[in-house]
């Protein structure tokens, strides 16, 4: 059941492979031979414990990373043209805030990149501060704010530039579990709202598939795509649904999936 | 898999030499070492062709040629090794008993933080009083001490290098002492610690590599203190003053000679420095 | 809040009557032992009634206009020295940032520049340039020049990598990079660098003012000493270039709390909001030399 909704790949990722060199020169393998199609509008996992290449892959997405092996096509552009024309949104598991900056400021820096009018930045900034939900905040400066409040800035702050894709590297890893919760209600309203092609990287199984269409299961050592688990509960999510039967199920299908068992 | 391939090979010669040198870390470590040197080089090659005496307006008179200070060096080897004991001697005295005192406030200003904090924000403004002020300062005050003008002048001295000295290490070993790694205090507290026992067993491992941080900061500024204040002290001696008394007499080269000598101390003395730092810290990494 | 702020002057002001009440006691024992009292230690109130008196003590003028009119001198070259320095540490910094070879290059020597006494050569600059202005400016400039230097390039490297992919995915131009992210980060850096600069680039003027009879603080010291001015001339000189090399690391500080964005947005937070702000566990105002110690982290590498 390839997707019914929208079966438009956005995001195609041929035999990516990526080999660093460690202190003695020696070739590490990080990722290896990863393929992978991603739908537009999809709301995709990257999930796996520590070492397994989830993040490294995605820097290949957003280009931070050059692939040593395949490669990554995103509507037929390489990533670097993509990345020109603003079209990543990416989200930092630290919420890389401007200190000397106030939010709005922060909000506004992406679009000051852009050569966008004072008028045109300060609206876009209302409208994303207004959708994360910290208008009244636009003034603060990000050390009077709070671990999850600064993660929402940096939400808005990657919102902001209207990407089509949204790339997020354990966005929520920081925060406490009830801050955690309402960010992810929060976040699944917004990609309802927005409609981006999410591509989020987690270390946490119940996150993985409680946001997810699919999620991607990497195994490390080298960082290979072990399983593609679709996830079909019901949209919109709600937080009820972590309790029932078939949410246990999921997990468990998930954890199963790692290689060489649960952990 | 066959287009894989190709496009493999397609981005690995991509790559430009100037990319491929930039990224190896070998070749990288060989010109962290070769630059410097090519650029030392290149400033002695300046020098010893009287280049730089015509970028800089003088003649080999007023600065003379490396290889002269070199041989100069080695035909006054005797006065010179003098002259540098007797800074030498000043700097270091001045500072193990500045460092020693200085460490002493601190703990003192631990153990009554309340107030020691606002002791501290006085020190801390000592320390940028010109040491032009406290050298003749010192002078004053050793005046009656000795009859014998050397002893007065080298008392004087190390007083100014202890001042300087105390400053740094009190401001540092003060945060040595009270920096603690979260709840390590609380920690101790649990283990029903008095504070005796916090102390040697918590603050002053703490304060240990706080001591180095102070000493980094006061070695070289000790050898600068020491030097300045022989330029006010009674009795000539001192590689600082030997090389103000020879400029007096326009004997420029032997000048160059004492300043290579200040150079050598201060460079031996940092190295010194890092080299008890490398065994005394060695738990700390 | 309000009761803190109260006790920190308290505080300060404490230290500073117990300052004084020491050095009295000891000009008091003075006065009774030694035959010379004022060269020595004199009683504060005879160093200020020196400093408002009216009486010529040379060439026509009070002790405070002879302070004041070498002063001039000497600090107008330092502050000139200062500037050059720093903007040349600055510049040297951007140089090393921007280019990789250059920064190997010059960092050997940029560390090894601060263990030689540069100050000792104060001499033979002066012989070199014959004057004894220009011998001001240069020796000032070049002990500015360093402490500027390996902070700034300290705040360089302070950036976290995590913003250098943050504008890289937003395709930033390498303009866009220096003036929005590296150059504010820095900032703070640099004031430190200045922090230490001033009270050396004071000191290196008043020592080229000893080498040469051509006014100056320095030289006026040497000649009050020599007694060949009233002895108070000294006291006067001496608690003067004290008082400045105090007052311009706290001026420096004050500067940076003008201009530097991040101190801006420090400062607004405290006002604008009563939430208690988190203390940035590398900035400390505490010590007044912070940045140095971070500085001679780096040198560890060597």
């Amino acid at each position: 059941m390839e997707m019914q909704k929208n079966t438009q790949e956005e995001i195609v990722i041929r035999h990516l492979g990526v080999t660093f060199k460690d202190n003695a020169g020696n070739d590490v393998s990080a990722v290896e031979n990863v393929s992978l199609n991603i739908n537009k509008g999809e709301f995709i996992s990257l999930l796996g414990p520590s070492g397994c290449g989830k993040t490294t892959l995605l820097r290949c997405v957003a280009d931070l990373q050059e692939p040593t092996d395949g490669e990554v096509r995103i509507e037929g552009m390489t990533p670097k043209e993509v990345r020109l024309q603003h079209k990543f949104g990416f989200v930092f598991q630290q919420p890389v805030l401007f200190d000397w900056r106030t939010v709005r400021k922060n909000v506004e820096l992406p679009l000051e990149m852009m050569y966008q009018s004072k008028k045109q930045r300060y609206e876009q900034a209302d409208k994303m501060l207004e959708m994360v939900g910290l208008k009244d905040f636009a003034n603060h400066y990000p050390r009077q704010l709070s671990g999850g409040m600064q993660q929402r800035v940096n939400i808005a702050r990657a919102l902001g530039i209207r990407p089509d894709i949204l790339l997020m590297d354990e966005p929520f890893s920081a925060l406490d579990e009830f801050t955690k919760e309402k960010l992810h209600l929060d976040l699944l309203r917004i990609w309802r709202e927005t409609n981006k092609t999410v591509l989020f990287v987690t270390h946490n199984i119940q996150e993985a598939v409680f946001l997810s269409d699919r999620v991607c299961v990497l195994s490390p050592h080298p960082g290979r795509l072990s399983a593609i688990i679709d996830i079909d509960l019901e949209r919109p999510r709600t937080l009820q649904m972590k309790e029932t039967a078939h949410f246990n199920e999921l997990v468990s299908e998930v954890r199963n999936s790692f290689e060489g068992g649960s952990v | 898999m066959a287009d894989s391939v190709v496009y493999q090979k397609k981005i690995k010669r991509k790559k430009s030499l100037y990319s491929r040198i930039k990224e190896s870390r070998k070749c990288q470590n060989i010109l962290t070492v070769v630059l410097p040197i090519l650029f030392g080089l290149l400033i002695f090659v300046l020098w010893q062709t009287k280049v730089l005496h015509a970028m800089m307006h003088t003649d080999t008179f007023t600065l003379p040629v490396p290889t002269r200070i070199a041989k100069l060096f080695g035909e006054n080897m005797s006065d010179v090794l003098a002259n540098m004991r007797s800074t030498v001697l000043v700097a270091f005295i001045g500072l193990i008993a500045g460092s020693i005192i200085g460490y002493l406030v601190a703990v003192i200003a631990s153990i009554f933080p309340n107030m020691g904090k606002g002791g501290l924000n006085i020190i801390g403004a000592f320390a940028s009083i010109p040491v032009i002020a406290l050298a003749p300062v010192m002078n004053n005050w050793t005046r009656n001490i000795s009859p014998d003008a050397n002893t007065r002048s080298t008392v004087a001295k190390i007083l100014v290098v202890m001042l300087i000295a105390a400053a740094d290490m009190c401001l540092n070993a003060y945060r040595g002492l009270t920096e603690l790694k979260p709840y390590s205090e609380d920690l101790m507290k649990t283990y029903a610690a008095s504070g005796f026992t916090i102390f040697v067993k918590l603050r002053l491992p703490n304060s240990v590599p706080y001591i180095f941080t102070a000493l980094k900061v006061s070695v070289p500024a000790s050898i600068m203190t020491a030097i300045v204040s022989e330029y006010f002290a009674e009795y000539i001696i001192g590689v600082g003053r030997e090389i103000r008394e020879n400029i007096v007499l326009s004997q420029y080269s032997i000048a160059w000679v004492y300043i290579s000598a200040a150079c050598i101390i201060g460079i031996v003395s940092y190295i010194i420095l890092m080299i008890i730092q490398s065994v005394a810290l060695k738990r700390y990494h | 809040m309000k009761k803190l702020a109260q006790k920190k002057s308290f505080q300060t002001i404490f230290w500073i009557i117990l300052v004084i009440a020491v050095w009295e006691i000891f000009a008091s024992i003075v006065e009774q032992t030694q035959r010379m009292p004022d060269n020595i230690m004199p009683h504060l109130w005879q160093i200020a009634a020196a400093a408002v008196s009216t009486d010529k003590v040379s060439g026509g003028m009070t002790a405070t206009q002879v302070v004041l009119t070498s002063a001039s001198a000497t600090l107008l070259r330092a502050l000139g020295g200062f500037l050059i320095g720093a903007a040349v540490g600055f510049v040297l910094a951007l140089l090393m940032q921007m280019s990789g070879i250059v920064e190997k290059m010059i960092f050997p020597y940029l560390m090894l520049i601060q263990l030689i006494p540069v100050i000792g050569m104060a001499p033979i600059i002066l012989a070199i340039t014959k004057d004894i202005n220009q011998s001001r400016l240069i020796i000032a400039a070049i002990l500015s020049f360093y402490p500027v230097a390996t902070n700034t390039l300290a705040g360089f490297k302070s950036v976290e990598k995590e913003k250098y992919d943050l504008m890289y995915t937003y395709a930033a131009s390498r303009r866009q990079i220096y003036t929005k992210v590296i150059i504010p980060t820095t900032i703070p850096y640099m004031f430190t660098g200045l922090k230490i600069a001033a009270p050396m680039a004071i000191t290196a003027s008043i020592l080229v003012d000893t080498l040469q009879g051509d006014g100056g603080l320095g030289c006026m010291l040497s000649q009050a000493l020599r007694h060949a001015m009233n002895i108070y001339v000294f006291w006067l000189i001496v608690f003067f270039s004290a008082f400045i090399g105090v007052f311009s690391t706290y001026l420096i500080g004050w500067i940076e709390k003008l201009v530097s964005p991040s101190e801006r947005a420090l400062l607004f937070a405290k006002h604008s909001s009563k939430k208690k702000l988190k203390p940035d566990k590398n900035r400390s105002h505490f010590s007044m030399r912070p940045r140095k110690l971070a500085v001679y982290h780096e040198t560890d590498a060597m």
